[in-house]
């Protein structure tokens, strides 16, 4: 990707924390248009970046650029919009409070009332943060991250937690956001989520980047099909076929991934032809994204001789 | 400057629409002032007295519980962190709570003061109030800062049970509920540590009350013991960050 066009890079980027290696000389890139997803399960390191991005945390090697700038440039903050995780606003005060305090920190800000507006707050702008629901303090947060009107919005996790009405609210938003032409980095862990709204997807795995690129890409990776069925068919005998990617039973319900649907029905057929409610649909980015995950070896511990390495390249 | 109106606004709507610290800070002060400054040791002259050990206590719950148990709730729950990502100016969110903290304790002493006045016949110049009342306010910051330490440095939880401990502990060996001189020796000797005996001794020197064989003195270990609270406060709150 030219870097013109990105509006995060890291090179050889790498975080430890005590002996575990958060992020492991990542290379990674974030366009600077449109919705970046980062995937990854727990522990892939996407809140280690967010942080090392937003300059919370010092990381001991390599290299992180935002927006042409170091991480954690103070000048950065006037562009950029963070939903985080783990931060919470302060029980007492209402929305509108919330957004009037936080937008006259920006020089260049939006107005509240757009604001209320724009994310739906109208309902319950004046009542009390600790009185709103998850998903309305979720989107609370959403509108106090666009206070600034930036041109870079980091949500993490911004719908964790959330049912599922409340989460399409919020992606519609997000939606909204991204089509006014800011950058959104969105790290989740509900793929559901990366395949409604991502553009472009980067997926991390044990600190580190092991797939990347625009979403149908990273979707398509794996085609393939999900065959589901009732039957009594041993896991073993499915798994020798050289068509199985990956068999399970949920009960007595089989699921097969497999290279190609038509053939893993016929063999299930052969080998039970009494199965029942049998369905062949196409691949999704769940299940790319457990194939790219199964492909990788497991979390390595970082050596003490490793750990002497980086502690060489430390940066200035 | 907008963003610091905008930040102390914030912060006294934020304390006002806590009773759990609004009653105890403003009104149990004067509640015991009015209890055993005043009934029970049938005002005039005593009520003077117990006006400039009350009014250093008055102050003390603001600053302590205020700056403690708010800073530790909000560093908790990710706000600071937040705060941290946001163009706000570092000062404003410790300064703005200062200003609150001094609005409170303001107020905290306006009953004390009527109670003194009106019931506790407490008969004292101009100057004197005005004196008396400036000092009460300022002694506030080194309760801040301890208060601003607490916070930063403990959990919520924590820096209750500490907060609760400082503001009693300091209250009672510092001599701000009944005088010092009726302390066993070993309790006077702990006093002269304490910042509340200092400021205690130097309100009593402006009602008259005080047996402060050098004001001079009990003016420098104040001084000196604000400017180590701040150091402790910056610490922490540089570790915290």
């Amino acid at each position: 990707m030219d870097a013109r066009q990105t509006v995060i890079q890291t090179e050889k980027l790498t975080l430890m924390y005590s002996d575990f290696c958060a992020l492991n000389s990542l290379e990674l890139s974030v366009p600077s248009q449109g919705i970046t997803a980062i995937l990854g399960s727990n522990g892939a390191g996407k809140t280690s970046f967010i942080k090392c991005a937003l300059g919370l945390i010092p990381y001991q090697a390599g290299l992180i650029h935002v927006m042409g700038k170091s991480a954690g440039d103070r000048s950065l903050l006037s562009h950029m919009g963070v939903m985080m995780q783990e931060a919470d606003l302060p029980d007492l005060l209402t929305p509108r409070e919330h957004l009037t305090l936080i937008c006259s920190y920006f020089d260049d800000n939006a107005s509240v009332e757009d604001l209320i507006r724009e994310c739906d707050l109208e309902a319950f702008a004046d009542k009390r943060y600790r009185l709103l629901s998850g998903g309305q303090k979720k989107r609370v947060q959403f509108a106090a991250s666009i206070a600034g009107k930036p041109k870079l919005v980091f949500l993490d996790e911004p719908t964790t937690g959330l049912d599922t009405k409340a989460r399409k609210v919020l992606w519609n938003k997000i939606r909204e956001l991204s089509d006014t032409g800011t950058a959104v980095v969105l790290t989740t862990h509900y793929l559901e989520e990366a395949d409604a709204l991502a553009d472009y997807t980067i997926v991390m795995h044990a600190g580190r980047t092991i797939a990347h690129g625009p979403a149908l890409q990273i979707r398509n990776s794996l085609s393939g099909s999900r065959v589901r069925c009732v039957s009594n068919v041993r896991l073993d005998i499915i798994e020798k076929s050289t068509n199985t990617i990956k068999a399970q039973y949920s009960g007595k319900r089989l699921e097969v991934i497999c290279k190609d649907g038509t053939t893993a029905a016929r063999e299930l057929f052969e080998l039970d032809p009494n199965l029942s409610d049998l369905t062949v649909e196409s691949t999704d980015l769940e299940d790319a994204f457990e194939h790219l995950i199964a492909q990788q070896e497991p979390i390595s511990i970082v050596s003490e001789s490793n750990t002497s390495d980086i502690s060489t390249e430390l940066k200035q | 400057m907008i963003a610091l109106r905008n930040e102390v606004g914030a912060e006294i709507l934020k304390s006002i629409r806590a009773p759990e610290f609004v009653i105890p800070t403003l009104l149990m002060p004067s509640a015991f002032y009015f209890l055993f400054g005043i009934t029970l040791s049938r005002g005039g002259n005593n009520a003077a007295y117990f006006l400039a050990t009350y009014g250093v206590f008055a102050v003390m719950g603001p600053a302590i519980f205020g700056f403690g148990i708010g800073v530790a709730n909000e560093r908790e729950r990710g706000w600071l962190e937040l705060k941290r990502l946001l163009p706000a100016p570092p000062y404003s969110y410790v300064l703005a709570k200062l200003l609150a903290t001094l609005l409170f304790a303001a107020a905290a002493l306006i009953p004390l003061y009527f109670l003194a006045g009106f019931v506790g016949n407490v008969r004292l110049p101009l100057s004197a109030w005005s004196g008396l009342y400036l000092l009460h306010l300022l002694s506030c910051i080194p309760f801040a800062c301890i208060g601003l330490s607490l916070g930063f440095r403990f959990n919520s939880s924590g820096a209750i049970a500490l907060s609760n401990v400082i503001y009693l502990g300091l209250a009672v060996l510092g001599g701000l509920w009944m005088p010092v001189f009726v302390f066993p020796d070993w309790m006077q000797t702990v006093a002269l540590a304490t910042p509340t005996y200092h400021f205690a001794e130097l309100a009593l020197s402006i009602v008259d009350k005080s047996n402060s064989e050098s004001l001079l003195t009990n003016l420098s270990i104040v001084i000196a013991m604000s400017f180590a609270f701040a150091g402790l406060a910056t610490l922490s709150w540089l570790k915290a960050k």
